[in-house]
């Protein structure tokens, strides 16, 4: 291959050619942290920190989304090793998130689902601060937008899993059609089929709440 | 194209995934159908509001957590010579100790508890000694009861000299006190000393000259 890595605990220095499945940056990465070469690891939080614990927390881990991005990103470092580089590393560390969110799902179900926390959510807090109020807007634009924020994030912890994961990495992370399908590890007619009927079972929800909502202000 | 075959490919139609002739039928369709027309609307509608959908932001201290995270299993790996394997042997061995730590005490505490109960029992083996009372059972209580037996107690004690054989056997014997026994006389061939289990686990077989007291016990009459 002709790759050579050189680096101490704080540098990295690494001259690779970019396999296949895998991008120039991604096999940078790969290699720092099998190398245990400390920026390397930094760069995969920086990168990937975000985007996890949005997939985290919508798939309905809520308020133990940083527990579960944690565990993710253990599973990350500790099996970096046994990564095929079949995919890129984006959708390998997607896939983990995803079946770490669904497992802490089934854990809180079956453990946890009768508690109710009495101390305020912390990530609530930090999610309202993202939406500060935009000079732009008037405050009746940001209180429907908030509203309808609300709406769609109620709606969106109702569907069933299976077609949420696949309708919040199509429609909230922009994913294509192929890595849903290698994240989710399914057939692209499935991604397709699971995409439609959460759209749609999305649209009966929506449905359902706002008739209720205007049967309830006009009742 | 109908309507459910247009429903079915909203997702495609919508993210411009299907071919231009399919694409064609399901925009015809659309337009000239109101239920759908209305359907595709409701279905972009939603595309679109989740499109707009804000990323949550990650708390800054997950940052930290995850940096202590990436930390300490750097540490690990380095405290290993750089093997992944050896950390994991590290992570097994440590969960494993984890978990036997609660056992530890009841299963020491379990373990000491027989070895003292063994060990005090261990000497008591094969040297247990029963207290046999070879002695004429007296059955009564009093002197109404008493009278009431078959048999007696004479007054008068009895001491026999009697000499045995290195078998046990009786060879001679004779009354040193209480000669007035009306048992009649001995048959020799027939006495042989009991054979104490108990006596006999410790002591030689019984032989020379034995003298032993007794009070004679007698039929009524």
């Amino acid at each position: 291959m002709g790759q050579s890595v050189s680096g101490s605990a704080n540098s990295l220095s690494i001259t690779a050619g970019a396999q296949s499945g895998l991008s120039e940056e991604d096999d940078r990465i790969l290699r720092g942290l099998r190398a245990g070469i400390e920026s390397a690891y930094e760069e995969l939080i920086d990168r990937y920190q975000q985007p996890v614990y949005s997939i985290v927390y919508r798939l309905g881990s809520g308020a133990d989304a940083c527990d579960v991005v944690q565990e993710v990103f253990l599973k990350i470092f500790r099996n970096v090793g046994s990564f095929q580089e079949k995919s890129s590393l984006r959708t390998w560390i997607f896939r983990i998130a995803v079946n770490e969110a669904h497992n802490h799902r089934r854990w809180f179900a079956r453990h946890c689902k009768r508690e109710v926390a009495i101390e305020k959510n912390e990530d609530e807090y930090t999610y309202s601060l993202e939406h500060a109020p935009d000079p732009g807007r008037s405050p009746f634009d940001q209180a429907l937008d908030s509203e309808t924020r609300a709406l769609i994030e109620r709606a969106l912890a109702e569907i069933n899993p299976v077609f949420r994961a696949a309708v919040v990495l199509r429609d909230i992370e922009n994913l294509s059609y192929e890595e849903v399908a290698e994240i989710l590890q399914v057939s692209l007619g499935t991604v397709k089929s699971r995409i439609l009927r959460g759209r749609e079972a999305l649209r009966r929800e929506l449905s359902q709440k706002l008739e209720q909502g205007l049967a309830q202000a006009f009742g | 194209m109908t309507c459910f075959g247009a429903k079915r490919h909203s997702t495609a139609y919508l993210d411009e995934r299907l071919d231009s002739i399919k694409r064609c039928q399901v925009a015809a369709h659309v337009l000239s159908c109101e239920s759908c027309s209305s359907h595709f609307e409701q279905i972009g509608a939603v595309k679109g509001a989740l499109d707009n959908m804000p990323r949550p932001l990650a708390p800054a201290r997950l940052r930290t957590q995850l940096h202590v995270l990436a930390s300490r299993e750097r540490q690990l790996i380095e405290l290993n010579g750089g093997s992944r394997l050896l950390a994991a042997w590290d992570r097994w061995r440590f969960r494993m100790d984890q978990m036997m730590r609660p056992l530890t005490i009841p299963a020491t505490g379990g373990l000491l508890s027989s070895l003292i109960l063994f060990g005090t029992l261990a000497f008591t083996i094969g040297t247990t000694t029963r207290v046999v009372s070879y002695e004429v059972p007296v059955a009564y209580q009093d002197q109404t009861e008493a009278n009431q037996l078959p048999f007696e107690l004479r007054t008068a004690r009895v001491i026999l000299n009697m000499s045995f054989d290195s078998t046990g056997h009786l060879q001679d014997y004779a009354f040193a006190d209480g000669a007035a026994i009306d048992a009649g006389h001995l048959q020799y061939t027939n006495v042989t000393m009991p054979q104490f289990p108990s006596v006999l686990a410790l002591a030689h077989p019984t032989s020379g000259d034995i003298r032993i007291s007794f009070t004679p016990l007698a039929f009524r009459q």
